[in-house]
């Protein structure tokens, strides 16, 4: 057991890990007592032994040290260990049966050679079980089991199948078929298990429960059984090999002790004995079919030797089968895209389209999704807030250059990322235009949610009697929620390849708009210029003959008034009144397209001077109709166009002025402390009833008859609010009728100066 | 030396309508002065050059050009732009009196050096009031180059 001293408390929660990673298993120098192990030198005279050969074969194990294997068992077995050890051809054939007469008995066992990394020569020995004949032999169980393997269809039925299999014919309580991901946490995906237990199906291990060598011997080797996790481990004397002075390397053995901390934990689950069998891919640890027993159990070698073939058999099936598996979630990765892209490729707008359906979070495997576009966002699924987007756009126009951005671990590089791990721990985003700030985004959430870690996988760390912290594998096997916070699934390749297509899809409808635009815009010009042409003709031509008609009743009144009765000077004068009408009518429109067309003059500019000024401009007016005007307070200065906003004070103002009927009129110019902020015309006038709320800033609509309340040709509001929409503000009113009415607006001017 | 003698004034005017409410305005008061109309700015511009149908005749150099804008062919801002630009003629108060309230329009005729710029309304009280204003000041106020000889 390493001890590892550490004196500062802070760096205790790393420990774990490398502590098991250093623990030197493959040179314990102890082994299972169940069996024997023998170094040997070339001449086959014992080097090193088990010190459990009293117990097993009734010699001591020192006095055979420096002995022959021929004063142990006959020779023509030592011809065979002989034949095994030094002929390449008799490698893979195991074992060699031994006999040993103990005590004039024929004692027997299977024999296992092999030469260890550093080139000693190991023979093991464990007692020879015979296999009941209900099992059936080594062929029956094997093709029987490679047969129904052959016929799943599934990877779950696979891997239901070999649990049921192994624990058949085995006999453990518990058989698992326990998955690595890529950072080496464990899930158990399969289970056989006596039904009075509780199962482990479905539970995640973490990485550190396999130390990192072990895994390597578990590539070494394919089977590894433990007997007795009580039985006391027996050393190998001398300890160290007389010859090259180290400890055996005990790599390739079977009878490999086990190291504490393993049958500490395993003790923990209460386990009595355990077996396991390697599944590899492509060299790699893909998992193990780990077998519990609550009782000590010895599995004969010969049903070892079936289980081990299985799980070759079933790492051979890995590829293909896991592959399929794999392959039919693609398939459907696959057909959401097409789905998503047949719909982007049909006319019309593409994010209402891409938000009617499901595929674009099954074609990437999000649990969520935003669409940025055009500074609006749609939530889909599950996702952080419209803000909490709005702040992820933000961050990405800062941080990311890339088309294709994704992460399973967003926090990390955007720490206020956290406060949404939830939803969206996993980020895979789409760039439209960086400029727009535009991109569509998937989220998944947090993998904890899914996770049952078994047991705390920080493993509580004890203080043994020399004061050393030393680690101890958990005690509870109870569920228990791993703390790795902040991680989703990660985003596979053709995952991001589906994000990618629908990227290069909506580009193709963003260009596609954008050539429609300018045609749009070109379009729009044209017309423009078509209005100020217009505004001209309507400005000049018509107003010449109005002017015609005017003046010609006028000289008909001038030099025909004597003549005509009262009824025909009375229907010229009308002549003329409606003429001047008209004109007041057609420079009203002609006023209305020049302010929404002509250029705005923006400066910092005092509303309180413009106030003022259009003030003295209404003075003489104001004091006719006896009008009281009232600032509260002094206006704020505030970037505009001084005359147009000047403009809207006069329209407000004179309107105020003019729809009123009480005995003391006033009118209140202030503002309101929002943001932006809002400015009011406030009167005590005749007021406005809220259905004509609206229609008041439509052009030429009046309320009133045209000659009530000093006429007018209705189109002051209409500039009012064209002004107050050009500077990026609103206009809006609200009234008591009968007592008042108040106009409000803001200049959310965005003009930078 | 001032001498008395009758000033003339040019009108460009391509409107009879306001040709005649124009010249009907003129009338009502007691300002002795002769009128000539040209029709368009060719017209103008051939007047004041004596060349066309003006070529060879005698006829005065205009105290006072009133000038509308909007003609057909060469329209006023043409003439305008000529008559200031010519050493001979640009002395010619040029008064606008034009339909067009534009700023544009305003804007550009003071650029171009009009000496003012009327507006005609649709309203014949005003325009006479107009008119007359505008006689009282160039025929009896203003002292012209013209009137230097």
């Amino acid at each position: 057991m390493t001890k590892i001293t550490v004196s500062d408390p802070l760096l205790l929660p790393g420990v774990d890990l490398t502590n098991c990673d250093r623990e030197p298993i493959r040179i314990l120098g102890k082994v299972q007592p169940h069996g024997l192990l023998f170094v040997l030198e070339p001449d086959l005279t014992i080097s090193q032994i088990s010190a459990n050969a009293a117990a097993l074969i009734s010699r001591t194990s020192e006095s055979l040290l420096g002995s022959g294997l021929d004063t142990i068992m006959p020779s023509e077995q030592v011809a065979e260990v002989r034949k095994h050890l030094f002929n390449e051809q008799n490698k893979y054939i195991r074992p060699i049966p031994i006999t040993i007469d103990v005590e004039n008995q024929q004692k027997h066992f299977n024999g296992v050679v092999h030469g260890n990394p550093d080139g000693l020569l190991i023979l093991e020995l464990e007692p020879f079980v015979h296999v009941p004949h209900a099992l059936g032999n080594f062929y029956g169980l094997v093709q029987v089991a490679s047969a129904t393997l052959q016929e799943t269809q599934s990877f779950d039925d696979l891997c239901q199948l070999i649990v049921h299999e192994v624990k058949r014919i085995t006999h453990f309580d518990r058989v698992m078929v326990y998955q690595f991901d890529e950072d080496g946490h464990g899930t158990v995906i399969a289970e056989a298990v006596e039904q009075s237990m509780e199962p482990f199906w479905g539970l995640h291990y973490p990485a550190s429960d396999i130390p990192q060598q072990a895994r390597q011997l578990y590539v070494l080797n394919w089977l590894r059984l433990i007997a007795d996790v009580n039985a006391q481990p027996i050393d190998i004397v001398p300890s160290l090999h007389p010859r090259i002075g180290k400890p055996v390397d005990q790599t390739y053995c079977f009878l490999r002790s086990v190291s504490p901390v393993h049958i500490e934990y395993l003790k923990n689950m209460g386990v009595g004995g355990s077996m396991s069998i390697s599944l590899v891919r492509e060299g790699q640890l893909w998992g193990l079919i780990a077998c519990h027993h609550r009782e000590p159990i010895f599995v004969p070698y010969e049903v070892r030797t079936v289980c081990e073939f299985l799980g070759q058999l079933f790492s051979i099936q890995l590829g293909t089968r896991e592959e399929s598996h794999d392959f039919q979630y693609q398939v459907k990765v696959k057909s959401a895209q097409f789905h998503c892209i047949e719909m982007l490729a049909t006319e019309g707008d593409y994010v209402s389209r891409l938000l009617a359906t499901e595929d674009i979070l099954t074609m990437t495997g999000a649990q969520g999704a935003a669409l940025c576009i055009d500074h609006t966002i749609h939530l889909i699924g599950q996702t952080p807030n419209e803000k909490q987007v709005r702040s992820i756009v933000e961050w990405l126009v800062t941080n990311n250059s890339q088309d294709v951005f994704a992460t399973h671990n967003f926090s990390k590089l955007f720490s206020s990322a956290s406060a949404y791990k939830g939803v969206g721990s996993g980020l895979l985003a789409i760039t439209i235009s960086k400029g727009q700030g535009s991109y569509v985004m998937w989220f998944r959430r947090e993998i904890i949610q899914e996770v049952n870690w078994a047991g705390n996988p920080n493993k509580p760390i004890e203080i043994d009697d020399n004061g050393d912290l030393r680690l101890m594998p958990r005690k509870s096997f109870e569920k228990w929620q791993q703390q790795v916070e902040n991680t989703s699934l990660r985003w596979k390749p053709y995952e991001l390849e589906a994000a990618e297509q629908v990227r290069n899809a909506i580009i193709g409808i963003v260009l596609r708009n954008i050539e429609r635009l300018a045609s749009v815009n070109a379009d729009l010009a044209q017309s423009n210029s078509e209005l100020d042409a217009f505004a001209y003709i309507a400005s000049h031509d018509l107003k010449e003959p109005l002017r015609g008609i005017h003046n010609y009743a006028s000289f008909l009144l001038e030099d025909y008034e004597s003549i005509l009765n009262e009824d025909g000077v009375s229907k010229l004068n009308t002549l003329v009144r409606l003429t001047q009408r008209m004109e007041d009518l057609i420079n009203s429109l002609l006023h209305f397209s020049r302010v929404g067309r002509v250029e705005l003059a923006f400066s910092e500019t005092s509303l309180q001077n413009v106030l003022t000024e259009t003030l003295a401009l209404l003075e003489l007016s104001l004091q006719d109709a006896g009008v009281q005007i009232r600032i509260p307070r002094t206006l704020p200065s505030i970037v505009c166009d001084q005359v147009r906003i000047g403009e809207v004070f006069n329209n407000l103002i004179v309107n105020a002025m003019k729809y009123n009927d009480k005995q003391d009129k006033w009118i209140e110019i202030g503002y309101l402390d929002e943001t932006p902020t809002v400015f009011y015309v406030t009167d005590n006038g005749i007021g406005i009833l809220e259905k004509h709320y609206e229609t008041i800033f439509r052009i030429f609509k009046r309320l009133h008859g045209r000659d009530e309340y000093s006429g007018g040709t209705g189109s002051g509001l209409t500039i009012a609010r064209k002004i107050i929409e050009r500077h990026g503000g609103h206009i809006w009113v609200r009234s008591i009728y009968g007592q008042g009415t108040t106009f409000y607006f803001n200049l959310e001017s965005k003009i930078e100066l | 030396m001032m001498i008395k003698h009758t000033r003339l004034l040019l009108i460009v005017e391509d409107s009879d309508e306001d040709f005649e409410a124009t010249l009907r305005a003129l009338k009502k008061s007691s300002i002795d002065c002769e009128i000539y109309r040209c029709v368009d700015g060719e017209d103008a511009l051939d007047f004041l050059y004596r060349r066309g149908k003006y070529f060879g005749e005698h006829n005065k150099r205009p105290s006072v050009i009133l000038l509308d804008l909007n003609l057909p062919g060469t329209d006023g801002r043409d003439v305008l732009k000529e008559v200031k630009r010519q050493a001979s003629l640009k002395s010619i108060p040029v008064i606008i009196l034009s339909t067009s309230s534009n700023p544009i329009d305003i804007e550009t005729s003071y650029q171009n050096g009009a000496n003012s710029y009327m507006v005609k309304p649709v309203n014949y009280p005003a325009f006479t009031e107009a008119i007359k204003s505008f006689e009282d000041f160039w025929f009896r106020v203003a002292v012209l180059s013209n009137d230097i000889l």
